[in-house]
């Protein structure tokens, strides 16, 4: 089975070719055009800008991809319809609609969030192979906009067991960037600062991590960040490096803290790690740590495919129609489809 | 205008419920305040004084978050947020205009002092930190 998925849910788009058969996942075309420099003397996206550029970009990077075999051997077509900016998904989801209904082919709308969970099935064959053996699996989902635990009892089955009360881990190490004029994205500046730095420099908070739930909140570990800063007046180069490490330690321990007692509780056959900031090579490397020691495999995305991309909403797609789970759509009704921009995983 | 201080979250929750007492349908409400001054905080305390349940989480990623309420004629609470908007007219784009205007809905916009041109009638809430949990809120 074939899909060809399109994603454009914040500022890149991107378009993806999978080849899917029991157990195995053949990625054949995986092309992504971002748009992070562009939006870096912003600070941040903008929404217009970021819809005009899917609009520029779209077309060439389907035709590139398709080649001149067009849509000939495709069986569905996938699309990213939430969460994101309204308008950056409104373009990818026309291109697939248009798409779906002149070819006559079935069109699949994809959680982005599930996206980022299956980037997991794209980086590790044993996954792929022997899906089953690792459910239910716990997945630490971490990116600009979310923060949760969730619980995978098998595909397509979730149970959200924690979320953010305020702040994504993203969106945190996005702010304390700025509060530094550090640069965007926030994330990987932080995190490779951080390396440099002495991570017992400033005590900061670990909000919420001895709370016998399994809720975050990075809200007022930003704000204790500010604090910290606005003490210090002068900041020299060394400060940031260790404002940042501590930053990053405490981001980090409260993580790793929660899942790691989440996985006790739930009685998990694996761990896995999901979102953008599944690049993080600490929170990657102290999880693998505690995993080892529990003896619990630890599954988490290869760095390319932890940003977003259209492999990812490929793969769920071709799993969530495996498994009968698909909400497929044919002929007209494929034009009801809507965006939902604040569309949760789980409720 | 009124001034308030805020020792606590508890007073905070008191002012929200205050401001939601006037709500009929059709606010704007234009919050303003720092980095950590607790914008976010003052939504969520909104939020349930409206009788909403949902989870409040910050809006900064997605710019626009839409929660479903029942509170008098007020069927919607939008939570946007214009941290990483420049101008007025990216409000358009996110699909604000969607919502602004009409009865049902309420407004609230974080970090409004982005944006200069509010329409008339929008009720500013300006909260700033006095150190620790204290806070001045000011409406107007």
């Amino acid at each position: 089975m074939k899909v060809l998925a399109i994603e454009s849910s914040c500022d890149e788009t991107a378009v993806a070719k999978i080849e899917g058969g029991g157990d195995s996942l053949i990625l054949e075309k995986n092309a992504i055009y971002s748009q992070i420099d562009i939006h870096k003397k912003y600070g941040g996206v903008v929404p217009e800008v970021a819809a005009r550029k899917h609009l520029e970009t779209i077309i060439p990077l389907v035709d590139d991809t398709l080649g001149k075999d067009k849509l000939k051997d495709v069986d569905y077509l996938a699309v990213t319809s939430g969460p994101g900016l309204i308008t950056s998904l409104l373009l990818g989801m026309t291109v697939a609609k248009t798409l779906a209904y002149i070819n006559k082919l079935p069109l699949v709308p994809i959680n982005h969030m599930e996206g980022h969970v299956y980037s997991n099935w794209l980086s590790n064959d044993e996954l792929v192979k022997n899906s089953q053996k690792y459910f239910p699996s716990l997945v630490l989902i971490v990116s600009g906009g979310h923060t949760e635990l969730v619980l995978m009892k098998g595909h397509g089955d979730y149970q959200l067991i924690g979320q953010t009360l305020d702040d994504a881990v993203g969106e945190a190490y996005d702010k304390v960037a700025k509060m530094m004029n550090l640069g965007y994205p926030g994330g990987p500046i932080v995190s490779r600062l951080a390396e440099e730095g002495d991570d017992k420099a400033y005590k900061l908070p670990r909000p919420m991590m001895d709370k016998d739930n399994y809720d975050f909140s990075l809200a007022g570990l930003k704000t204790a960040v500010l604090y910290t800063l606005e003490k210090k007046k002068n900041i020299n180069k060394k400060d940031v490096k260790d404002v940042c490490a501590s930053f990053q330690t405490a981001v980090t321990d409260v993580l790793v803290h929660k899942t790691i007692r989440a996985v006790g509780e739930f009685g998990v056959k694996s761990i896995m790690l999901a979102g953008g900031v599944a690049a993080n090579s600490n929170l990657k490397s102290r999880l693998s740590v505690e995993a080892k020691k529990l003896d619990m495999p630890f599954f988490f995305p290869e760095i390319k495919y932890t940003g977003d991309n259209a492999a990812m909403i490929a793969a769920a797609a071709y799993y969530k129609i495996q498994n009968k789970q698909a909400d497929i759509l044919q002929g007209k009704e494929i034009f009801n489809l809507q965006p939902k921009s604040n569309w949760q995983l789980v409720k | 205008m009124k001034e308030y201080t805020s020792n606590n979250i508890g007073d905070t929750q008191k002012i929200a419920k205050e401001v939601a007492g006037t709500l009929r349908g059709g606010e704007l409400i234009a919050l303003a305040g720092n980095l950590g001054a607790g914008k976010t905080v003052f939504v969520k305390a909104l939020a349930r004084a409206m009788g909403i349940e949902d989870n409040i989480t910050s809006p900064t990623f997605v710019l626009m978050k839409v929660y479903d309420a029942d509170f008098g004629k007020v069927e919607r609470l939008v939570h946007v947020d214009c941290y990483r908007l420049e101008h007025a007219e990216d409000l358009q784009d996110i699909g604000l205009g969607d919502y602004l205007n009409h009865d049902n809905n309420v407004v609230v916009v974080e970090w409004a002092d982005k944006i200069n041109d509010l329409p008339e009638g929008t009720i500013y809430i300006k909260i700033e930190s006095l150190g620790g949990d204290k806070r001045k809120i000011i409406i107007d």
